[in-house]
Order: C-alpha cells, then structure tokens, then sequence
C-alpha cells in the first residue's frame, strides 16, 4: 500500500534521507522510531508530496506520489504531530470543513460519532476551537483522519499532547482501522506505545534505515536496547 | 471546493473580531463620507441653480438699453453639480464654478469651493470616493495579508492540502470568501448611495446616472478584486505573515499614494503649462498681430470695412443700410474667439499630455485607472471643468453674436442710443451644460480601462498557477 524505493532527500550537502526502501502492506503498522532529525518526518512529508524527493520515489496504492499529487491524497489520511485547527470555528465546523474537503457529506450525526470515536468528550463538540486543549485538537485531528476512511494512514508523533488513557484509546483505533485492512506508517519517540500497536518497527539514524524488527518477538526492554545501540 | 473553502473563510472572518472592529469603522467612515458628501453637494446643487436662475432673471430684466450694453453688463453661467459628484468631489472642489459673460472678454471660470472653504480643504476631503480607492484596500490587506502564510505557519495548509485540495482552489476559496465578508460593507454603501442618488435627483435620474452608477460599482468592484487576489497571492509567496504584511502595505504606499503624486509632478514638468499671464498675452499678441502674425487688426478691419460697402454697393459706412460698428464687432468677436479657442485647444492639449503620465501609470499602477474613470463618471475631473469652461465659451458667443446682430439690423453706423426691446434678451436660451458622455469618458480614460482588464487577467493567472510553495 505504502512503499518506496531508494527514496532520498538531500539539503545542500545535508543528508536527511538516504536511499530508503520501505514496503507498509494493506493492514500492517509500521512505527518509524529514531531521534530528531533521523529521517522519520521526511519520509512521510515525502509521502503527503511536500517534499519533492532528491532521488527515488514514494508509492501510494501503487500511484508515484509526485505524479498523481491528487490522485494519492484520495487514499491517504494524515495526522501531524500538533493538530492546528481554526480557532473560531467549532470541533464539528473544522470536522466538516475538512472532511467536506475531501469530499464527503456527513450529518451532524456523523461528524458527531467520529468526534466521540477519537474520544473528544460530547460536551466540547459545539465549542470552538480556541478553548481546546493539545490533546483535544489531536482527537479532532484524528476524528478527521478516520472521517476520510483512506486505505493509508500517515502518523506523524500522533499521540504527543495525548494523555495516556487518550493515548491508549488512541491504539485501540489504530488496531481496529489495521484489522479493516489500514496500512498504517507512524513516526514516533515512544518505543513502549510502538512496540505495543506494530507490527514491524523500523529505526532509523541520520537518514537511514538502519534496522527492522518484528514486534512479534521482541520484549520491550529488548527493543529498548536495541534502540539505544542503534542510535 | 472552491466554495467549501470560500464558505469557511466568510464564516471564520465574520466571527474575527478584528473583521467586526475594522470592517465597523470603515463602514461608519463610508456612512459619514456619503452623509457629509450629499449634504454638500445638495446646497451646492441648489445654490449653483438658485444662482443660475436669478442671473437668468437678472438677464432677462435688465430693462431697455442698447444692445451693445446689453452685451457688456453681460450674464454669468454657473457649473452645475452633476448628479454622482456627491460620490467622488474629485477637483469639483478645486475648479472655477461660475464664468462672467461678457463682450470682448473670454474669462476664466472662478470661484471655486475650496476658495470659500476654511483651509481644513488643505487636508484633502473625506469623500467615499477616499474611502472606497484608499481606505478599503487598506482594510482589504488587513483582513487578507495573512491568508495563506498563516494556514502555513501553522500547519493547518498541510491538513487542507491532505485532503486532496490542490493550492489554486485554497487561493481561489479564499479570494471568493474574502469578497462575500467584504459585501457586507460595500453594498450597504452602494445602496444608501443608490438612494442618495434617487433622493438627489429627486427620483428623476436618467438612464445615464443609472449606467453611469453602475459602471462605477463594477471599476470599484475589479478594484477590490484586484487588492484581495494581490493580498493572497502575496500571502502564498511570503515567508511569514509579518513579511506579507509588510509588502502589501509597501504596495499600497507605493500605488496609493506616491506614484499618483510622483506622476502628477512628472506630467507637471514635462509638459509646462503657460502661466495665466502668458495664455492672456499670447491671446493679445494674437488678436493684434493676427493669428498668423500677418494679418494684423488694422488690416483686417480696412478689408472688412471694404467688403461691406463692395456687398451693399455704397461708398461710405454712413450710406450702409446697416450698423457697421456692430458688423466690426461682431467680426473681432468672431476673431477673438478664433483666437482663444486656438489657444485654450493648445492650453487643453498640454494639460492632457501633463495627465497622460499618470493615465499611462495605469498600466502599471491600477490605482490610477480606478481614479479616473470614477471622477470621470462621477462627472468631476479636470476634463469636465474644461467641457464647461468651453460650452460657457460658446454660450457667451452665441449672446453676444445676438445682440451684434441686432444692433445691426436695426440701427445705423454710429447710433448707440438706440435701445432694444426688453423681449430680445429671452430670444437667448437657458444655459445649459453637458457633462462629457459615458462614452466620451471611457474613450478618454481608454488606458486605465485596458489597464483594469489586464491587472484583472494577470492576477488570475498568477492565482491560477500558485504552486511550488515551500510547505515543508
């Protein structure tokens, strides 16, 4: 569903991606993890088109991202580490605004049920915007994201601001949208939350891809150290 | 998509408190400018036709006398306002608005408002036509600068664009949304001038005040249109809001303000215009000289006395069955006239090509466009005040050609006792001046009219190709 190929990005003589092969199947979660600046959010804003790859290419659905700009964002739904919203527009009104974008016409009703999915509580829906808190904007944003019911997801730090019980109900989501057949690719800090909701964990350094592990059977200490020696 | 983006921008602007306390004030200001302008303009109207109407009498009753005095106590003929120049004063205030008419003399039109007015007029006025080219664009870029930088700076661009909405739709939904937000200060403006209007004519206006209204609202409207797709184009390219402020308010000094006056002074300097003085001497030496400078007055006064007596076969004026002295006359009338229209033509010509210099600045500086077609069909730009001065011309010729020929039909040479009936002044009719046509108006403002129309499909080319931004 995901995939790229000697995808790289080069600033000047700065490398922050270099030569990456990535394969994210239909229903599989794929974390990225690795330090700031290690190539993660480069990776997925290669996928969303904002950046034009230096080498390689991004695949969506088997579509170049670069040539089917429009045609690829149809399949992919995108969550940023800080959701930003419009402060004097409701949690439903920036809800529809965006999901009437892509193309969709949902009730009040609708918008509603995906706000109360992502967990914001019923009280705030009709409240604007510039009351909420980090982690209420992010569960617009994720209310945003399952309201475009798109074959991708493209997470980037997608539970920062998020309380832990907002975060935990946030990986039940994830492994319901895997198991209706999501490819699911986030960048990630937290190893604990990613070795719980991946399948696959991919680490990465200085614009390299430097290991792939199967979550499957690996305890977290584990991960963790294998983390610390990567980096 | 254009139009979920457009509804989002309208409603998010309307609920923005900055949109409600600047779009208030501009609309207060609008309401002031249009009150305060009707108000002048009204007792201008009445005073100017009050005025009309009793040198009209005053010309009328002026009892029997020789037609000749006739002539020299003379009548005046007062501009009057045209209907939409409550709407923009253009230099309606600064321009003559009375002309004496009198024998042998072609004079200026004097007096004019600004004369009679406390030196405050130095402050310039605030009239709607200052509201609608200065104030409103200003407004516009308060509201516009950050359209697109700011969905940039934070982030919310990224999520618009994933969900699959391409940059000119955003820019297109925007410059559309802005526009809805704005109509609610403009056409509650145009409306209560459109009432205005009505109430001025006192519901008797043409076909031609009406086209002439709506002309305006469309120039007004590209104007507008022109400043909200700038600001958000602007927007797009800019790195941060700050630098879109900045450069948009760089381009309203620039447009607004210092071209149309650099451009006034250019015109001024290039093109010199003689003094008062100078055109008056100019017109003597002429009238003496003859207009080619070989056909001076004296000979010319020997031919004329010599085809007279050759048209009614007699040897001296004294057999003439008519009054010489108003055949010499008249023709130095005729002459005179020739003479001083040659030169008010020249005088006219240099004051077109001072102009020239901003009408062409159109071109890159729409600004003057929309300025001068809106006091040109507004009927208070410098060609209209010409117009009058010209018409007041020959209206003053007509009257005194009349009374010349009357003295000589029915006296002899040398008779100026003799009087005329009181009923010959009514033979001369009402004066009547003709603001310049639509047509004429569009014909002489032609550039700023192309200009408008290529500023138009530039912007929308460019908002049509907004892409490459640096969004990452």
């Amino acid at each position: 569903m995901l995939s790229t190929k000697n995808l790289s990005k080069t600033y000047g003589d700065k490398t922050a991606l270099n030569k990456l092969n990535l394969n994210v199947e239909a229903g599989e979660i794929f974390a990225l993890l690795g330090q700031n600046g290690a190539g993660k959010t480069t990776t997925i804003n290669c996928f969303m088109g904002f950046i034009k790859p230096t080498e390689g290419y991004a695949n969506i659905h088997g579509l170049s991202v670069e040539e089917n700009a429009l045609e690829t964002k149809k399949h992919l739904a995108y969550i940023p580490e800080t959701v930003m919203l419009y402060p004097n527009l409701t949690g439903v009104e920036n809800l529809q605004f965006f999901s009437s974008l892509a193309g969709f016409n949902y009730s009040n009703e609708e918008l509603g049920d995906f706000l109360e999915k992502s967990g914001l509580q019923t009280s705030a829906h009709q409240q604007r915007v510039d009351g909420y808190s980090k982690g209420m904007r992010q569960k617009v944003g994720i209310a945003i994201a399952l309201a475009k019911k798109a074959k991708a997801l493209l997470l980037d730090e997608p539970t920062s601001g998020l309380d832990p019980k907002a975060a935990n109900e946030f990986s039940v989501i994830l492994k319901e949208l895997s198991a209706d057949g999501t490819a699911i690719l986030m960048a990630t800090h937290d190893i604990f939350r990613a070795k719980e909701v991946a399948h696959r964990i991919g680490i990465m350094k200085e614009g390299n891809l430097v290991s792939v592990i199967d979550t499957q059977g690996i305890s977290g200490t584990e991960l963790e150290k294998l983390y610390l020696q990567t980096v | 998509m254009r139009n979920i983006i457009a509804k989002k921008e309208y409603t998010t602007l309307l609920r923005d408190k900055r949109f409600k306390l600047m779009g208030g004030f501009i609309s207060v200001l609008l309401l002031l400018a249009l009150i305060g302008g009707f108000v002048a303009f009204q007792s201008l109207k009445k005073e100017r036709m009050a005025a009309q109407v009793e040198a009209r009498e005053t010309w009328l009753n002026q009892g029997e006398k020789n037609p000749h005095s006739a002539a020299h106590f003379g009548s005046f003929a007062f501009r009057p306002k045209s209907e939409l120049s409550f709407f923009d004063f253009g230099v309606d205030s600064y321009v003559g608005t009375s002309v004496y008419l009198e024998a042998h003399r072609q004079n200026d039109a004097k007096f004019s408002a600004a004369q009679d007015s406390s030196s405050l007029i130095r402050f310039g006025e605030m009239t709607v036509s200052f509201v609608l080219q200065l104030l409103v664009p200003l407004l516009i870029i308060f509201l516009c600068f950050n359209a697109i930088v700011k969905e940039k700076e934070d982030n919310t661009l990224k999520l618009m664009l994933s969900q699959g909405v391409s940059l000119k739709q955003i820019a297109w939904g925007k410059i559309w949304g802005y526009s809805k937000a704005l109509a609610w200060i403009i056409l509650p403006a145009l409306f209560i001038a459109f009432g205005l209007m009505t109430l001025g004519t006192d519901g008797t206006f043409t076909v031609d005040t009406v086209l002439r209204f709506t002309l305006m609202t469309f120039i007004y409207c590209a104007y507008f249109f022109l400043f909200i797709a700038a600001s958000v184009l602007v927007s797009a390219y800019a790195k941060t809001s700050r630098n879109s402020l900045l450069q948009l308010l760089g381009i309203w000094i620039v447009a607004c303000i210092i071209l149309p006056k650099a451009t006034a002074n250019v015109g001024a300097s290039l093109f010199k215009a003689p003094s008062n003085y100078e055109f008056r001497e100019a017109i003597k030496v002429d009238e003496e000289n003859g207009i080619d400078g070989h056909d001076p007055s004296d000979v010319r006064f020997d031919e004329l006395k010599k085809q007279t007596l050759a048209k009614y076969n007699v040897e001296t004026v004294e057999e003439l069955p008519v009054n010489f002295d108003a055949i010499r006359m008249q023709a130095g009338e005729q002459y005179s006239t020739t003479v001083y229209n040659k030169h008010f033509d020249k005088l006219e010509g240099i004051y077109k090509m001072q102009n020239s210099v901003s009408a062409y600045s159109a071109v890159i500086n729409p600004f003057m466009g929309v300025r001068n077609l809106s006091m040109g069909l507004a009927g208070s730009d410098y060609k209209t005040a010409l117009a009058f001065q010209k018409q007041a011309e020959q209206y003053r010729f007509q009257m005194v050609e009349m009374l010349n020929n009357n003295m000589r039909d029915n006296t002899k040479t040398g008779d100026w006792d003799t009087k005329a009936k009181e009923s010959l002044y009514a033979e001369l009719p009402d004066f009547k001046f003709d603001n310049p046509t639509i047509s004429q108006v569009l014909t002489q403002n032609i550039v700023g009219v192309l200009a408008l129309a290529f500023w138009i499909t530039l912007l929308s080319i460019l908002v049509n190709r907004t892409k490459n931004l640096r969004i990452a």
